[in-house]
C-alpha cells in the first residue's frame, strides 16, 4: 500500500474545498479513494495518506487524488477529457533492446510553472510509481528533464559497459556505464536490472547528449528539473508497452493539471515496422447493464441515477439506454478492468452506508471441522489434567529443534528469505516450543504444567505441497521432583479416557534421559515418546528443573475416532 | 466449673507439675503440643486471667575455645600441682613445667595462679616451688566440667557459688555469656483455683476425620475455630489459553449462525494463495517483502485440473470468458506452483470453491495461521491467525455482504454501531471494511471484505456470487483483553496466563 506525503495547502486549493486541518472530515473525505490519514504534520504542513489500493496509481499525488475527490464532492463532477497536441519529438528505438527493455514512451509538456511545492509533488510520484506500479523500476522507470537544454530526435538504444560517459544525476564527474553501476547508490540499488546484459539501455539526443541510462539514473545536466524549467519532457522506459504508456499518462497528467500543454512524442520501432504515437489521453468506453449493477449492490438504480453516480465517480456517459449505459472511462482508469469495477465506484458514490444490510436466512448448516470437536476434547482432557494451555510460534530455528534439543538436523521447512534469524523454518516438533516457553519462566512459581495442541509441518514429497500438516500434543511437568511416572500417569489418563489401550516400550531419544524414555504404542502403532527430558537438554536451554515430557501426534486418535 | 478448651487444659497441668511456673519450651516437653498450640492456649488462658506470660532476660554461659581446651586438660595450676607433687612437692620450676607438658604461655598464669590459690608457694632465691597442701577440686573447675558436659548453662540454674566461679573464669576469659529473652508462664492465683476446682474439658478437635465420622464420636467433640480470614497458599488450575478461548468463542458463534469449518495446508502453492485470488505474477504482495518462500523444494504439484489451470492463465492473461480485460502479462504456469507459506485465509476459500464437496448455498469459515515476513514488534507478527469465510448463493448482493458484517460486528464484537468504508482487494469487487463502535472501547477496524470478482469466481466454475469477508480477530481480542502490545497473544509469559481471568 503505498503512502504519499501532500502539500496541506496544495491540496485544499487543488480540491477547491476548505477542510480547515479536520482530520476527521478528511478521513471522510478519503473514504471515496480508499484512503486514510496516517500522520497530519501540522508543523511542515504536509499530510501522509495511505492508498489502499494498488492499482490506481492515478490517485498517488495531489493531482490525481483531488481530480477523483472533486467528482465525488460535486466540485466538478463528469468525465475529465485530457487533449495532447500533435507530435513534436521523434524517438528511434533500436531493435538491440528486444530482450533488455524494449519500450518508451515520451510526451513533452510546455509552459508548466513548477514550483518548489510541485517539483516535490513529482518526485515524490515519480518515486511511488517506481518502487511500487513500477516494481522497483523492473517494470517501468520515469525520467524527467528539461526539455529546452535537449535537441531532437532521440535515440533509445544501447551501450558497452565502458562505452559511453556522462555525469549521473547528483554527482560532478563524468562516469561511464560501468562504474554508475559499480559506486553511483542507484546503480547499486538498480544495478540488478540489467547487469545480465552485455550491453545496457541508454537515451541519447540528435547531438549524442545522455538524457538517462534507464532504469538507473539520468544526466545531471538534462535530467533534472528546477522552478526555473518551463517546458518538460518525460519519459518512461521498460519491458511491457502497456504499463510503459500507463505510466506516462499518469505523470503527464500531473503536468496538465498544473497547467502545462501536453505534445506528444512519435516512437518508431523499425525492426517491428511500428510507428507508436505516445501518449495517447484517449478516454475508452465500456458497456454497463443496468440490472448488472442492481443485482451486484442489492438496489433498484434507474438508468438516470447510475449516469449521475457515474459522473460524481468522474467517469462520462456516452449514451444512456433503459437497460445500459455505455460508460466513457478516462485514460487514467488503468484500474477498470471488468463492469464490476464500475459497479463499485456507483456503490461508493452512493454511499455504502446508506445501503441496507441484509441478513438472509440459508439453509445452511454449521459445523467446525470434525476434527476440530476431538482436539477440543483432547484439551479439555489436558485442563482436566491440571494442564496449562499455552500458545506458541510455529515458526522456529533449527537451534531450537535441533541443536538445543541434543538431536541431529533432519530436513525441514525452512524459508527463502527469513525476516530474522529467529524465525527461519516451521517446526517439526512441538516440544521445543514447550522447552522456550519454560526457559522464559525459570523464576515462576512451581510446578510448571503446560501443554500445546497445535501443527508441527513435516516434508512429504507425495503430497500436492510436498509438505504436510500433523496435529501434534505436547506437554510437560516442570519442578524439583518431575518424574517418568507422573507424566506417564497424566498420559495414561489421557489414552484411556479416548478408549485406548497402550503400551510404553522401550526406546532411545537424544532429548530424553537414557532408561527413561519410551515410544508410546496405541494398537501397535508408534504414536509418539514420553520421558524425562536429558540434563544436556536442560542445560541448553538454561533449565534447573527436571522436567517430565511427552509428545504425541493426534492422527491416530482423530482417525480411530471420526 | 470452668470450660475449657484441650489443649487449655493441657497447658494449666503442665504448669501445675512445674508447680506454677514454667518456660514455653517446658511445657512443650511436658503436654506434646506444638509451640503455635501452646502459645494460642496461653494466650486464651491469659486472656482470662488464670495466667501470665512473662518475658524473663536470662544470661547463658557457655565455654569458648580455651575454656573448652582447659576442661580437656585441667586448668594449667592444676596440672603444675599435679606434676609438683609427683615431684616430692618441691623442685625447680623448670623441671615442674617440664614434667606437666605445660605449653610455654600458659606458664605464667599457671605460676600466677597456684601461688594465689594457696597451693603452692615460690621459692624466689632458688626459683623452686613448694607444694602446701594437697588441693581439693574447686568451684572454678566444677563449673568448667558442667559446661564442658552441658554445652551451656542459664545463670539462673546454677548454685550461688558456681554463679561466682562464672565471674572469675569470665575474667579469665574462658567463657562467653549471652542475653536471651525466654517466655515464662506462671500461674496466677485464678488459676490455681480453677485447677483445685475442677475443669470441664470441652472436646475440640481441629481435624474432622474418618475415624470421628464413622464412629459418630462427631457428635461429641466440637470443631476448632479457624481463622477464616487467613490467606491460603495460591492454587493456578489448568486453564484454556485466553486467546485460543477467545477464538473458541468466535468459532462457536459462527459455527451457530451456519457456517462450516474449512481445512487447508499451512504450505501453500500460490496458485491457490494468490492465481486463483486473481493476484496478478508481478503483484508486490508476491515479492520477497510479502510472502514467506519455501527454500526447498520450491515448487509444488497443483492439485487442480488442467482446464481449471488454463482458465486462470487466461484470466490473468486478457480475461478468459469472464467480461474482463485481464492483466494483460504473459502469465507462468511454473510459478503458480511456487511454496510458500500461506499467507492468508483467503486460500482456503479458493479451494473450498474448487473442491467437490462444495454446497451452493454454502456459509464456510476457516480460523488459520497464516505468515508473512514481518520483523516483529507491538503492531506486527510474523505468523498470526486469520478468521475467514466465504457465502456462496444465487443472488447474493452487496445488501448481504453488509449483512453479514453487521451480524458479525454484533454478534463477535459486541458492537452498538457499525461504519463501512470502500476497501481494496485484487481479489474483491466491490470491496468494504468494516468498523465497529463499542462504548468504552470506541471504534476500530474490525473487518475486510467484499464479493470475489468474476475473475476468481468464474475460472473455478462458479456462477453465483461468493462474499468473502475477513475478520480483525487480533485487535478485537487485544481490545477486550486490554492489551495494546500484539506479541502478548503469543506470550512466553507463564504468570500472566495464569492470573489471566477466565471471563
Amino acid at each position: 500500500m503505498p503512502t504519499i506525503d501532500v502539500d496541506y495547502m496544495d491540496f485544499e486549493r487543488m480540491l477547491g474545498i476548505e477542510l480547515h486541518r479536520d482530520v476527521e472530515r478528511l478521513n471522510e473525505i478519503l473514504a471515496y479513494v480508499k484512503g486514510e490519514v496516517k500522520l497530519f504534520d501540522e508543523k511542515e504542513g504536509v499530510i501522509s495518506i495511505e492508498i489502499k489500493d494498488t492499482n490506481r496509481p492515478d490517485l498517488w499525488n495531489i493531482e490525481g487524488l483531488t481530480r477523483t475527490l472533486r467528482g465525488f464532492l460535486g466540485v466538478e463532477e463528469g468525465v475529465k477529457a485530457y487533449t495532447v497536441n500533435k507530435p513534436i519529438v521523434e524517438v528511434h528505438v533500436d531493435p538491440k533492446l528486444k530482450d533488455i527493455r524494449p519500450f518508451i514512451g515520451c510526451s513533452i509538456v510546455k509552459n508548466v510553472k513548477l514550483t518548489d511545492t510541485i517539483i516535490r509533488g513529482l518526485m515524490h510520484l515519480q518515486d511511488k510509481l517506481d518502487k511500487t506500479y513500477g516494481r522497483n523500476r523492473q517494470r517501468t522507470s520515469i525520467g524527467l528533464y528539461d526539455f529546452s537544454l535537449i535537441t531532437p530526435p532521440l535515440y533509445y538504444g544501447v551501450a558497452k559497459p565502458t562505452e559511453v560517459s556522462f555525469v549521473p544525476l547528483g554527482f560532478e564527474e563524468k562516469m561511464n556505464l560501468k562504474e554508475i553501476l559499480e559506486h553511483h547508490p542507484k546503480g547499486i540499488e538498480y544495478g540488478y536490472i540489467v547487469k545480465k546484459h552485455s550491453v545496457y539501455p541508454i537515451l541519447q539526443d540528435s547531438k549524442r547528449k545522455v538524457l538517462s541510462f534507464p532504469p538507473i539514473i539520468n544526466s545531471n545536466d538534462l535530467g533534472r528539473v528546477t522552478e526555473e524549467t518551463q517546458h518538460v519532457l518525460v519519459e518512461v522506459t521498460g519491458p511491457m508497452h502497456e504499463t510503459v504508456l500507463n505510466t506516462l499518462k499518469i505523470v503527464t497528467l500531473s503536468l496538465i493539471d498544473r497547467g502545462g500543454k501536453a505534445y506528444s512524442a512519435t516512437i518508431h520501432y523499425p525492426h517491428e515496422n511500428m510507428k507508436v504515437v505516445t501518449p495517447n489521453l484517449d478516454m475508452w468506453l465500456m458497456d454497463l447493464d443496468i440490472e448488472y449493477v442492481n443485482k451486484v449492490l442489492g438496489l433498484q438504480l434507474t438508468a438516470k441515477q447510475i449516469a449521475q453516480l457515474l459522473a460524481k465517480a468522474r467517469f462520462g456517459v456516452e449514451k444512456l439506454e433503459s437497460h445500459k449505459v455505455s460508460v466513457q472511462i478516462p485514460c487514467y482508469r488503468i484500474d477498470v478492468m471488468h463492469p464490476i469495477d464500475l459497479v463499485e465506484d456507483i456503490a461508493i458514490a452512493y454511499g455504502y452506508n446508506r445501503i441496507k444490510p441484509l441478513w438472509r436466512k440459508l439453509p445452511t448448516t454449521g459445523g467446525a471441522n470434525p476434527k476440530q470437536g476431538l482436539l477440543n476434547i483432547a484439551r479439555e482432557l489436558m485442563i482436566g489434567l491440571g494442564f496449562q494451555e499455552v500458545l506458541t510460534y510455529t515458526m522456529t530455528n533449527p537451534e531450537n529443534l535441533f541443536t538445543k534439543m541434543n538431536c541431529k538436523k533432519t530436513r525441514i521447512v525452512e524459508v527463502a528469505n527469513p525476516k530474522v534469524q529467529t524465525f527461519t523454518c516451521l517446526r517439526n516438533w512441538l516440544l521445543p516450543s514447550l522447552m522456550e516457553f519454560l526457559s522464559n519462566n525459570l523464576h515462576v512459581e512451581y510446578p510448571q504444567k503446560i501443554f500445546e495442541l497445535g501443527m508441527v509441518t513435516l516434508l512429504d514429497e507425495k503430497r500436492e505441497t510436498k509438505t504436510r500438516d500433523e496435529e501434534r500434543l505436547a506437554a510437560v511437568i516442570s519442578h524439583a521432583n518431575s518424574s517418568f511416572s507422573e507424566i506417564k500417569s497424566a498420559l495414561d489418563a489421557f489414552l484411556t479416557n479416548f478408549g485406548f489401550e497402550w503400551q510404553t516400550r522401550e526406546t532411545k531419544h537424544p532429548s530424553f534421559i537414557n532408561g527413561r524414555v519410551g515410544a508410546i504404542i496405541v494398537n501397535g502403532k508408534n504414536i509418539g515418546v514420553l520421558g524425562e527430558i536429558h540434563p544436556k537438554v536442560l542445560e541448553a536451554w538454561k533449565l534447573e528443573n527436571p522436567i517430565a515430557a511427552f509428545e504425541i501426534n493426534m492422527k491416530t486418535i482423530i482417525q480411530r475416532k471420526t | 466449673m470452668v470450660k475449657l478448651r484441650e489443649q487449655e487444659h493441657k497447658v494449666l497441668l503442665s504448669l501445675k507439675k512445674f508447680d506454677g511456673r514454667a518456660s514455653i519450651e517446658q511445657i512443650i516437653a511436658e503436654s506434646g503440643l506444638s509451640d503455635a498450640a501452646v502459645m494460642r492456649a496461653a494466650l486464651a488462658l491469659q486472656e482470662r486471667k488464670l495466667l501470665k506470660i512473662h518475658e524473663e532476660k536470662q544470661i547463658i554461659v557457655k565455654l569458648n575455645e580455651e575454656g573448652k581446651f582447659h576442661a580437656k586438660n585441667g586448668l594449667p595450676e592444676r596440672r603444675l600441682i599435679n606434676a609438683l607433687e609427683e615431684l616430692g612437692k618441691k623442685a625447680p620450676i623448670e623441671k615442674v613445667v617440664e614434667k606437666a607438658s605445660l605449653e610455654k604461655h600458659f606458664t605464667p598464669i599457671a605460676l600466677g595462679w597456684i601461688q594465689k590459690k594457696h597451693w603452692a608457694i615460690l621459692d624466689t632465691k632458688t626459683n623452686a616451688l613448694q607444694m602446701l597442701e594437697k588441693p581439693k577440686e574447686e568451684d572454678d573447675e566444677r563449673l568448667l566440667k558442667l559446661l564442658s558436659l552441658k554445652g551451656q548453662e542459664t545463670i539462673g540454674n546454677l548454685s550461688p557459688e558456681l554463679q561466682k566461679a562464672v565471674q572469675i573464669l569470665k575474667r579469665r576469659k574462658l567463657l562467653e555469656t549471652e542475653e536471651k529473652a525466654k517466655r515464662i508462664i506462671a500461674l496466677e492465683e485464678v488459676g490455681w483455683k480453677t485447677i483445685k476446682k475442677g475443669v470441664k474439658v470441652a472436646a475440640e478437635v481441629t481435624q474432622l476425620t474418618p475415624e470421628l465420622i464413622i464412629s459418630g464420636k462427631w457428635r461429641k467433640i466440637k470443631l476448632q475455630k479457624y481463622n477464616i480470614e487467613a490467606p491460603v497458599a495460591k492454587t493456578w488450575p489448568g486453564k484454556k489459553h485466553p486467546y485460543l478461548q477467545f477464538l473458541d468463542e468466535v468459532e462457536e458463534k459462527l459455527v451457530t449462525l451456519g457456517f462450516k469449518e474449512m481445512t487447508g495446508p499451512t504450505v501453500e502453492t500460490s496458485f491457490f494463495n494468490f492465481d486463483a485470488l486473481y493476484t496478478p505474477q508481478d503483484h508486490p504482495a508476491r515479492e520477497i517483502f510479502g510472502v514467506y518462500f519455501v527454500k526447498s523444494p520450491k515448487y509444488g504439484h497443483i492439485n487442480a485440473s488442467r482446464h481449471v489451470l488454463e482458465n486462470v492463465k487466461e484470466t490473468h492473461e486478457n480475461g478468459w470468458k469472464t467480461g474482463s480485460r485481464g492483466w494483460r502479462y504473459r502469465y507462468s504456469l511454473k510459478e503458480s506452483g511456487r511454496l510458500i507459506l500461506r499467507g492468508h485465509g483467503t486460500c482456503l476459500s479458493a479451494r473450498t470453491l474448487l473442491s467437490k464437496d462444495l454446497e451452493i448455498p454454502g456459509r464456510y469459515f476457516s480460523i488459520v495461521r497464516c505468515y508473512r515476513p514481518e520483523v516483529v514488534d507491538k503492531t506486527h507478527l510474523t505468523e498470526f491467525n486469520q478468521v475467514e469465510g466465504i457465502i456462496v448463493d444465487k443472488d447474493l448482493t452487496l445488501r448481504d455482504l453488509l449483512g453479514v458484517l453487521e451480524k458479525f460486528a454484533i454478534e463477535i464484537a459486541g458492537a452498538d454501531e457499525v461504519k463501512f468504508r470502500p476497501d481494496y482487494f485484487p481479489f474483491t469487487e466491490p470491496s468494504v471494511e468494516l468498523s465497529a463502535y463499542k462504548k468504552g472501547y470506541g471504534w476500530i477496524e474490525f473487518g475486510g471484505s467484499g464479493i470475489f470478482r468474476p475473475e476468481v469466481t468464474l475460472p473455478l466454475g462458479i456462477e453465483v456470487p461468493v462474499i468473502a469477508w475477513g475478520l480483525g480477530i487480533d485487535r478485537l481480542f487485544m481490545m477486550k483483553a486490554g492489551i495494546d502490545d500484539i506479541r502478548q497473544i503469543f506470550t512466553y509469559d507463564l504468570d500472566w496466563i495464569r492470573r489471566k481471568q477466565v471471563v
